[in-house]
């Protein structure tokens, strides 16, 4: 079902939220609450010989503080387990956490934590990720070699992962190839910035523990609890108040084991509440820095024959989920092109700095950045307009991927089409002004997800799902799906979710993969309530349950509407109506990767999203400022589900894509500190920098996909629009900049050097 | 009531009040979660000291609309897709209210202008610029039929 644009859709939280009355997890109390602190690493890279806890120990009112010694001696992180609770032998970037307080007050805690004493060795801090991977480089993790790793990763000393694509014989192309062009980009970290700082609390209760976390993944903290603190999965529950927004950088486990640890030894609930300070410095989760060299080879006609492409990011100090990266990255150096011949290595490398986790679509708007803007450049030599290179070699149906993977039916000429229409490509424009244009792909993600739907004797229901809502509205159309099925109303439901002791386990906010895999779920649960109200329907009104249609909030016999019986009235006979359902996962495409290194499953693309992004731009040459003044976006994300909510995930999705193309960095100083961790200096994009913005779907119903034809929807729209700029802002520079963000410096910087002729 | 002399505004009306539905995103007046009007002018309670407050009117979120019922404001902001995760909500709604009341026919771009003290990072403003223009052109309509 597609709502139509004219029924206006109210997200059932909507009205706590506009009200003030929602809880968010910081504005929860608990009685005899005590308030945590961490003490941070002084230094990005350094030996710990000795932690004195005892100045912070006597301050009165500190209940406890807690280093490695009290806690399990146990490592954590997704792909490769190189982390601890507490640092221990080292600290190995700027927010590792070295011990914990709590106190009985936030103000008590900040001075015990500051009364710690460390004594350090310190080392250099290597925060040149490209270098730390020479032979000769100091080891950021010694004792790589013991840890636990997935395999496939390829972790090598300070090389985390290192992953390729290759198809053909790229060397024996590119040596053909009519046209060569090659380009080296380099993009800044960035971060997920979401407007609430992350907050904690955690209570025992006997030998389990209940922690209401703002965190986008409750059962991934669930199960990093249990290990980090060596108890069952079932010991512990994680409950999660209205969240105030994540971006990717609230998935994963973060600090809610800390914080039941406090709990545990202070037999008192504590709470966690982030500045805004910490926010930017202490998650091990940032948008990752990354080098991007790419060439490419075509015939005369531009048609892609080779592709080679060497990719560096930047891990950071520690692994946590982002394992995947060099993965990711690769794919999206190739891009959604038909390319003959490809060779790309992508490597993850330990830095001092803080670690890279998954930011909306990580990877690749910087990725995408760079490889359309070297598309850009590769139309020039060509001698082509950037559209036509385009149009000549982005994937259709039945086209073979880099990987191997046939294409299903997708919509990626469709959207180029669309978006170069609504923008007015090709337009006359004031000597200030240019059109560039981006393509971008991105994949959707399969996975386990469940859902029980229940019918309560007043004729409502209850959606229980284990599905997670971050804002983006996914959860909140679910019960659209539910009344489709159940011919009921949405209003007609309520939700039960963000509770691990309620719904099934679910991936959570991430992947946008939350109505894709949820929503399939709920129709699944939905159609066994509906079995079940069929049967006892039948037998009521004595027909052939083959005669029975569910509409309106009752069971009819076809043709006779005047012989039915309500859906409250079966509900309300004592008897249970629960379904419950997961929904069959779509297979990944198959694919031919045997040449391919560091495969982690992102070697095809399930249901891969297209987009295509135009945006006009205006540039003061005096001083390098740009401004986006409009931007079309076309997207392929099959067939739209919630339309308010869709359009909602482009117009902010394009403007936090804005941030990352013009003012949006994480700058670091030469120790590996943040130089700008606070939103005076880190600048997000504001009302009056907002442009106009025109979105199309291609509604394409996608085979093998999530409900109803539908994809993904959440990420893509970042991902083309710092590249989309960048082409814009080149052709008013007359070069491409190099650097991500593109800041006013850095484009009057290039404007200067391409007057003055210089490289 | 009585507040200690360092109290930020928006630390008593959160944790002495227990009015939650302000939010504290930056402590440095950077983000606009905070704001409340105060006699009417919108201050980033963040950085402001309760003491300044002593015998001022204060308007939170809470206090947009009476009892259960919702301002237009509020309404607006919900068909719109002016909520997502709704931290930013509030203040917003604050800001808004108070460029109506001083503009009530303000253009697009004064719209814009006047929101770029409060930040979100959900919508990129689009619901936001269009339920604030979609009540000030029903208070219009209204005006002209009055």
């Amino acid at each position: 079902m597609t709502i139509a644009d004219s029924q206006p859709f109210i997200r059932p939280d909507g009205k706590e939220k506009v009200t003030g009355a929602g809880r968010y997890t910081a504005d929860l109390n608990l009685t005899g609450q005590l308030y945590a602190k961490f003490r941070y690493a002084d230094h990005s890279h350094a030996r710990i010989l000795s932690i004195d806890t005892a100045p912070a120990a006597a301050l009165p009112g500190v209940f406890a503080v807690l280093t490695w010694r009290d806690v399990p001696a146990v490592l954590y992180g997704g792909y490769v387990q190189d982390r601890r609770l507490f640092a221990k032998e080292k600290v190995r970037w700027e927010g590792d956490v070295v011990a914990a307080v709590a106190a009985r007050t936030p103000e008590i805690a900040a001075e015990a934590a500051g009364l710690i004493e460390i004594q350090y060795e310190v080392l250099p801090a290597q925060i040149d990720f490209e270098a730390n991977a020479a032979a000769e480089a100091p080891l950021i993790h010694e004792q790589w070699a013991e840890y636990e790793a997935d395999e496939s990763v390829g972790l090598a000393g300070n090389i985390l992962g290192h992953s390729s694509v290759v198809k053909g014989d790229a060397d024996a192309a590119m040596a053909k190839a009519a046209i060569v062009v090659k380009s080296r980009y380099v993009a800044d970290a960035s971060q997920g910035a979401p407007i609430e700082p992350r907050a904690i609390s955690a209570e025992w209760h006997g030998d389990k523990v209940t922690i209401w976390s703002s965190t986008q993944v409750p059962f991934a903290a669930r199960s990093g609890v249990a290990h980090a603190l060596d108890i069952a999965e079932s010991q512990v529950r994680i409950i999660v108040p209205l969240l105030g927004g994540g971006f990717g950088s609230k998935c994963d486990f973060h600090f809610e084991a800390h914080i039941a640890a406090l709990a545990r030894a202070t037999q008192r609930p504590v709470k966690l509440v982030f500045s805004r300070r910490e926010e930017f410095l202490a998650p091990d989760h940032r948008r990752e820095g990354m080098i991007i060299e790419l060439e490419t080879g075509t015939d005369p006609a531009g048609r892609l024959l080779a592709r080679r492409g060497r990719l560096v990011l930047d891990k950071g100090a520690y692994c946590g989920e982002g394992g995947f990266f060099a993965q990711m990255a690769a794919m999206h150096a190739c891009g959604p092109y038909k390319i003959d011949t490809i060779n790309i290595d992508s490597y993850l490398n330990y830095s001092n700095s803080q670690p890279s986790g998954s930011v909306r679509a990580p990877t690749a708007p910087q990725a995408c950045w760079a490889l359309e803007q070297h598309m850009d450049e590769v139309a020039t030599a060509v001698g082509i307009d950037p559209v036509e290179l385009r149009r000549l070699n982005i994937i259709e149906e039945g086209d073979v991927g880099p990987t191997g993977q046939i294409f299903e039916a997708i919509g990626a000429k469709e959207t180029l089409t669309a978006a170069l229409e609504m923008i007015g490509y090709g337009q006359e424009l004031p000597d200030d002004e240019a059109i560039g244009v981006a393509c971008g792909w991105w994949p959707s993600f399969g996975s386990a997800s469940g859902a029980y739907v229940k019918l309560n004797s007043d004729g409502s229901g209850t959606i229980i799902t284990g599905a997670m809502e971050s804002g983006t509205g996914a959860v909140m159309g679910l019960p659209l799906l539910a009344a489709q099925t159940l011919g009921m109303k949405p209003e007609d439901f309520s939700i039960l979710y963000q509770d691990t002791d309620a719904g099934p386990w679910d991936m959570g906010s991430s992947g946008s993969q939350t109505t894709f895999n949820n929503g399939r779920a709920v129709i699944a649960a939905a159609t066994e309530v509906r079995s079940k109200l069929l049967d006892m329907a039948a037998e009521e009104l004595e027909a052939h349950r083959d005669d029975l249609v569910l509409a309106e909030g009752a069971v009819r016999v076809k043709g006779s509407p005047e012989s039915h019986v309500t859906i409250a009235h079966l509900a309300g006979t004592g008897e249970p109506i629960l379904g419950k359902g997961s929904g069959v996962v779509p297979d990944s495409p198959e694919v031919d990767a045997s040449t391919c290194v560091g495969r982690l499953g992102l070697e095809s693309f399930l249901a891969p999203q297209l987009m295509t992004q135009a945006v006009r731009v205006k540039i003061d040459r005096a001083t390098g400022v740009v401004q986006v003044l409009e931007v079309a976006a076309a997207h392929d994300s099959g067939v739209i589900v919630n339309k308010i909510g869709a359009d909602g995930q482009v117009y902010g999705g394009v403007l936090m894509g804005i941030g990352q193309a013009l003012t949006e960095a994480t700058v670091f100083d030469e120790e590996g500190r943040q130089r700008n961790p606070d939103l005076l200096h880190y600048k997000l994009q504001t009302a009056s920098d907002a442009p106009e913005i025109q979105i199309r779907w291609i509604e394409i119903d996608t085979p093998n996909a999530g409900p109803n034809g539908s994809k993904g929807v959440g990420e893509p729209p970042s991902v083309p629009t710092p590249g989309a700029v960048g082409n814009a802002v080149a052709k008013l520079v007359g070069r491409h900049v190099d650097r991500l963000p593109m800041t006013a410096e850095r484009v009057w910087n290039t404007l200067d050097a391409a007057r003055a002729g210089t490289p | 009531m009585s507040v200690p002399a360092s109290a930020t505004l928006l630390h008593v009306v959160r944790e002495q009040i227990g009015l939650t539905g302000s939010k504290e995103g930056c402590d440095d007046s950077e983000c606009g979660a905070c704001m409340m009007l105060l006699d009417g002018e919108p201050v980033n309670s963040c950085s402001y000291l309760a003491v300044q407050a002593d015998g001022s009117a204060i308007t939170t979120v809470e206090g947009l609309a009476p009892g259960d019922t919702l301002a237009p404001l509020q309404e607006a902001f919900l068909v719109a897709g002016g909520v997502q995760c709704g931290f930013c909500t509030p203040g917003m709604l604050i800001s808004a209210t108070r460029l109506l009341r001083d503009n009530p026919d303000p253009t697009t771009d004064e719209v814009r202008l006047e929101l770029s003290g409060n930040l979100c990072r959900c919508t990129g403003y689009d619901g936001i610029v269009k339920a604030v223009m979609e009540v000030a052109a029903r208070t219009a309509e209204k005006s002209a039929g009055d």
